[in-house]
């Protein structure tokens, strides 16, 4: 075995002129990359999926060309040591990355266990594993847990646990693969304050991440598009660049666009940008003219389609995941269930669908108590797209897919075919439509898993977290899709925790908070209520807030700068 | 079976015999629909994810079946069978991958009545393994007759595989061999065995799941001819079953 | 759902050594194998549960009686009716009864013990037991893994169910043949979603050291106590003891 030997902490990380090319199936990855960290420093990559992001990091970790057949060329090294060409058993832990899958990362039915899993394969000291996990437990506040079997822990508490057995083998290099996309809005700021206790222990601190807001705290930011890096330099400066973001399909700061739009420099923070503005002067009459709120965007007038009343649940172990849950879901609404997780949010979707059954309360569709329908009618009239699409996508061809659930319903022959063709042709999947659903990218099989409830014609269409792990072109596609369902007249009810999703595009909020329904009505009116969104961690998206602060009711970047360029 | 042992060097075989462990014991807990034996056995329909995992992932099907059998016995009762029973898996998702790779060179998708008859052969080879080692161990702990497990093991087993498997690898196959996670993908291509170790091979394997079920039928209902039958019921099927079974395991170890 | 037997508690067989436990178990299945009587293995039931209700652990033969109830029917009447009679006498239809009853206490037997043993046992003792005894370290990974991977598989395939049942999945009719066909559509996207796993597991494996090749270490534990002694004595006492019994 060859000793991985160097100076314990505070090398740099270069990587110079680096590229890889994957050889089986063949693919370039990655052209001409430079890029140095130097200790203690946090830089943050963005850019679209398949911009070589991952396969950056993988090469680093040595992951690439060892377990994944690439050929690679460059020089990656960390202070005097080559890592290219070394094998990944070899970095003995002076390397090291946490995954955003976290189920794919934890080994063990005891956090203790976990975190004392990785000093314990590089055959550290018993004595000292045992200091180590307590120390490294309490930086990222879970000394609490250390009995508790990992699967009981939140999404948060789990990403934590992951940081925590990498760190226990005092790493020096921490990679971090968009270790935040699968968390809820709580989960996210954990573990962005975990990250935060650990900066100062001289460690390099490289970032996928898919969001602008966390990136800000990066020391520098480094964009790549198409294997390449295609800019990079200290964060402040180069999130204001608003074109590079959206050419390399980063959705980029709403502060930063509004600067642009008016036009003038603007701090990113909320607070700052509030001050900078009324420095600069609000006229007055954005104040007096709420944004309108366009037609249909009020909640209710419709004739209703589902009508719940009184609606609870208690789960075995007495905690309530809903309790006397009473609201009306009227026809060609588009209406946003938000909360956060736990709260009875996908408890409360199921029973809209007929996967759950009242026990407590009604739910009525038309008129008729759902419950007693069986789940084959209802499942045709109220469609449930669940979060992950691979949870149902199953069969050979695009096509096939698409046609199953209609198939299951009777439908046959020309008929059948010709729904088909409608359905692939509104998610935008026509072309591919004789390719295996397993080849598509995560955005389009998640149209695809529109597509495949879509297909049975349902009135309304639920989905549970329709954009998470999309990167921002992926999202606004599938976003755009359901626009333009709901254009056509289906109702839409779309569980999310994206905050900018929920503002520009439902008319209606439902909020739920520990199994209540907390909040329903026009979304402009859940915006103006500031504790009840803190109290739901629910965080607006920045534009929205400094509009709110300046007491204008603009809900996008746009309806902002047109308040603000108003003419009194 | 050197790649048996060899398997377990390569991380990924270890993870994807982990997967197919608890994928295994997962799906055979929901599913524990109908009691066929109580505490026995289920009709399972899961029990044709070892075959489908042994056509995939060669070994680390093997050792996932057994240990995923195991795990599905953890929460159903541990004991003394649970030996048998992952002997009897290992044996079940071992004949499938070993069988067909000496037989055949096309991908284990059944499509023309050639490859219907071979699928069918080696499912049945290893269903038929399974239950007779299964069937022996726990008549001789007492638990159930060997008349009685042993066929419906096979049954069970036969039955679920020839419904369900093709249906899955059709799918999966391809796309497990798009994302090179096939057993040969890992490991490297299998050197062909000679000709005369290949028919050796298969007769053994084949001659002895014979023995070992059919004779193992004969011996538990008492239709064997005396000079077959030695003191007691159990050492009259062990003197049967027990050879073929190592018969079986010779002719697989060839392959 | 609950799908460990584990019972975390602190009684004095939670505190014994793994190795002590797994000895023990064995020792006790083999007392149960060698008994061919109904008293004797009675006692040794009764034993068994004593242990058992002394750990605390009484609920974990409670959530299992669907199981245990059955079996204890189903032997009895199984064995009675393949009673090994000698060819040609007349089968004694009292034998036969005390035959199956004491096939039946002795699978209960076996039952108890083993879940008394996984109730008070964490899945990473045991394997830690098993490399003691001489098991690869990598297969007891592999267990615990597993182990480990279980619930995920499990909440995957339920969620799995339920969305085909939302596309009209109906797993309740048709011929048997067709049931089982209906398993496709669960199984597939579970299977894929794992093999998506797969590769990113075995990376975050590497990342963590797994092939780092060094002599392994683990956090301190207990080592065998006077407690652990006195358990394998006992045990091996009433190995001994079923021996001479009649």
């Amino acid at each position: 075995m060859t000793a991985f030997t160097g100076c314990a902490g505070g090398a740099s990380l270069v990587v110079r002129d680096f590229t890889c090319r994957y050889t089986d199936p063949p693919a370039p990855a990655l052209a001409g990359v430079s890029l140095a960290v130097a200790p203690g420093e946090l830089v943050a990559i963005m850019g679209a999926s398949g911009a070589g992001k991952s396969t950056l990091l993988r090469c680093i970790n040595a992951l690439v060309p060892a377990l994944v057949p690439a050929v690679c060329d460059g020089e990656i090294r960390l202070g005097a040591q080559p890592l290219l060409g070394v094998e990944v058993g070899d970095l003995g832990g002076r390397v090291a990355m946490v995954f955003q899958d976290f189920e794919a990362q934890l080994f063990s039915t005891n956090v203790r266990l976990e975190v004392a899993f990785g000093p314990g394969q590089l055959g550290v000291e018993p004595g000292e594993i045992a200091a180590r996990v307590e120390r490294t437990l309490a930086l990222v506040n879970l000394a609490d847990c250390g009995d508790r079997d990992p699967s009981t822990l939140s999404g948060g508490q789990k990403q934590r646990l992951a940081i925590a057995s990498i760190l226990a083998m005092e790493p020096e290099v921490l990679l971090l693969d968009e270790p935040a996309t699968d968390l809820d809005p709580i989960g996210r700021r954990e573990f962005y304050a975990a990250l935060e206790s650990v900066r100062g222990k001289r460690l390099v601190l490289l970032a996928v991440e898919h969001e602008v807001d966390p990136v800000l705290r990066a020391d520098r930011l480094v964009l790549m598009s198409a294997g390449r890096i295609v800019a990079a330099g200290p964060t402040a400066a180069l999130v204001r660049d608003v074109d590079l973001f959206t050419a390399c399909g980063v959705r980029p700061h709403d502060l930063a666009v509004l600067a642009r739009r008016l036009g003038c420099d603007l701090p990113l923070d909320v607070d700052g940008a509030v001050a900078a503005l009324r420095a600069r002067g609000v006229p007055e009459s954005a104040r007096t003219a709420p944004a309108a709120a366009p037609a249909g965007r009020t909640a209710a007038a419709a004739p209703p389609i589902l009508e719940v009343r009184g609606l609870a649940r208690v789960y075995e172990d007495g905690t309530h995941a809903l309790a006397d849950v009473s609201f009306t879901l009227g026809s060609g609404e588009f209406v946003a269930l938000i909360g956060q997780n736990g709260s009875g949010k996908t408890t409360l979707a199921k029973h809209l669908n007929g996967l759950l059954r009242a026990e407590v309360g009604e739910v009525r569709l038309d008129g008729a108590d759902l419950g007693a329908l069986p789940l084959e009618r209802v499942a045709r009239e109220i469609g449930y797209v669940f979060q992950n699409p691979d949870h149902q996508l199953f069969a050979a061809t695009v096509a096939d897919e698409v046609a199953f659930g209609p198939r299951n319903f009777g439908l046959a022959g020309e008929a059948l075919a010709a729904r088909v063709d409608e359905t692939l042709a509104a998610v935008g999947l026509a072309a591919v439509r004789d390719e295996d659903p397993c080849l598509l990218r995560k955005g389009e099989r998640q149209r695809l898993a529109v597509a495949t409830v879509l297909a049975m014609a349902p009135r309304v269409l639920i989905l549970d977290e329709p954009t998470t792990g999309l990167d921002y072109p992926q999202v606004r596609a599938m976003l755009e899709l359901l626009a333009r369902l709901h254009a056509a007249g289906t109702t839409i009810v779309v569980i999310t925790h994206s905050p900018w999703v929920v503002v520009e595009y439902a008319e209606r909020a439902l909020l739920m908070r520990r199994g209540r329904l907390v909040f329903d009505g026009a979304l402009g009116e859940l915006l103006d209520d500031e504790p009840l969104l803190r109290s739901a961690a629910f965080e607006a998206p920045p534009a929205v807030r400094v509009a709110r602060a300046l007491g204008i009711a603009a809900r996008t970047v746009d309806e902002l700068v047109r308040a603000l360029e108003s003419e009194d | 079976m050197h790649e048996l042992i060899l398997m377990w060097r390569n991380t990924r075989m270890v993870v994807l015999t982990a997967m197919c462990a608890s994928f295994y014991a997962a799906v055979l807990i929901p599913f524990l629909v109908v009691p066929i034996i109580p505490g026995v056995t289920h009709f399972r329909p899961a029990n044709a994810l070892p075959v489908v995992c042994s056509f995939l992932f060669g070994p680390a099907a093997v050792w996932g079946a057994a240990i995923g059998n195991l795990i599905g016995d953890f929460f159903t009762g541990l004991g003394p069978g649970d030996l048998f029973g992952f002997i009897g898996n290992f044996l079940y998702a071992l004949a499938p991958y070993r069988l067909w790779r000496a037989c055949a060179s096309s991908d284990p998708v059944p499509r023309t009545p050639t490859a219907w008859l071979l699928f069918v052969v080696v499912v049945v080879t290893g269903a038929g393994l399974c239950a007779a080692t299964v069937g022996f161990g726990l008549q001789v702990l007492g638990f159930v007759p060997f008349a009685v497990l042993a066929n419906v093991v096979i049954v069970n087993n036969s039955v679920t595989a020839l419904v369900l498997a093709p249906l899955l690898l059709a799918v999966l196959y391809p796309r497990v061999r798009r994302v090179r996670l096939l057993h040969g993908d890992i490991m490297g291509p299998h050197p062909a065995p000679s000709t005369v170790r290949l028919v050796l091979g298969v007769g053994l394997a084949i001659a002895g799941a014979l023995v070992a079920f059919v004779g193992g039928n004969c011996a538990a209902v008492g239709v064997l001819p005396p000079s077959f039958v030695a003191a007691t019921p159990d050492l009259t099927l062990a003197v049967i079953v027990l050879p073929g079974l190592a018969l079986a395991a010779a002719g697989l170890a060839l392959l | 759902m609950a799908l460990s037997l584990y019972f975390d508690r602190s009684s004095w067989l939670h505190r014994r050594h793994p190795i002590a436990k797994v000895l023990v178990l064995v020792l006790l299945f083999f007392a149960a194998f060698l008994l061919a009587d109904p008293l004797p293995l009675a006692c040794l039931f009764v034993l068994v549960f004593a242990v058992t209700a002394s750990a605390r652990a009484l609920p974990v033969l409670h959530r299992m009686r669907w199981l245990m109830i059955p079996v204890f029917f189903f032997t009895v009447i199984i064995w009675t009716l393949f009673y090994p009679a000698t060819a040609g006498a007349p089968v004694d239809r009292w034998a036969a009864l005390r035959y199956g009853l004491a096939m039946a206490l002795r699978l209960e037997t076996f039952l108890a013990t083993g879940f008394v043993f996984l109730a008070t046992t964490t899945i990473e003792e045991f394997a830690f037991a098993l490399a003691r005894l001489g098991v690869p370290y990598r297969a007891g990974f592999v267990l615990t893994l597993a182990f480990r991977l279980v619930p995920v598989f499990f909440e995957a395939a339920l969620t799995v169910r339920d969305a085909q049942r939302c596309r009209g999945l109906d797993f309740a009719s048709g011929s048997v043949a067709t049931r089982i066909a209906r398993y496709g559509p669960v199984i597939v996207p579970v299977f894929i979603g794992g093999l998506r796993r797969a590769d990113q597991m075995a990376f975050a494996l590497e990342v963590r050291g797994f092939s780092a090749g060094r002599p392994r270490t683990s956090l301190p534990r207990p080592g065998i106590d006077a407690g652990d002694l006195w358990l394998l004595a006992t045990g091996v006492a009433i190995a001994v003891a079923t021996l001479v019994v009649p």
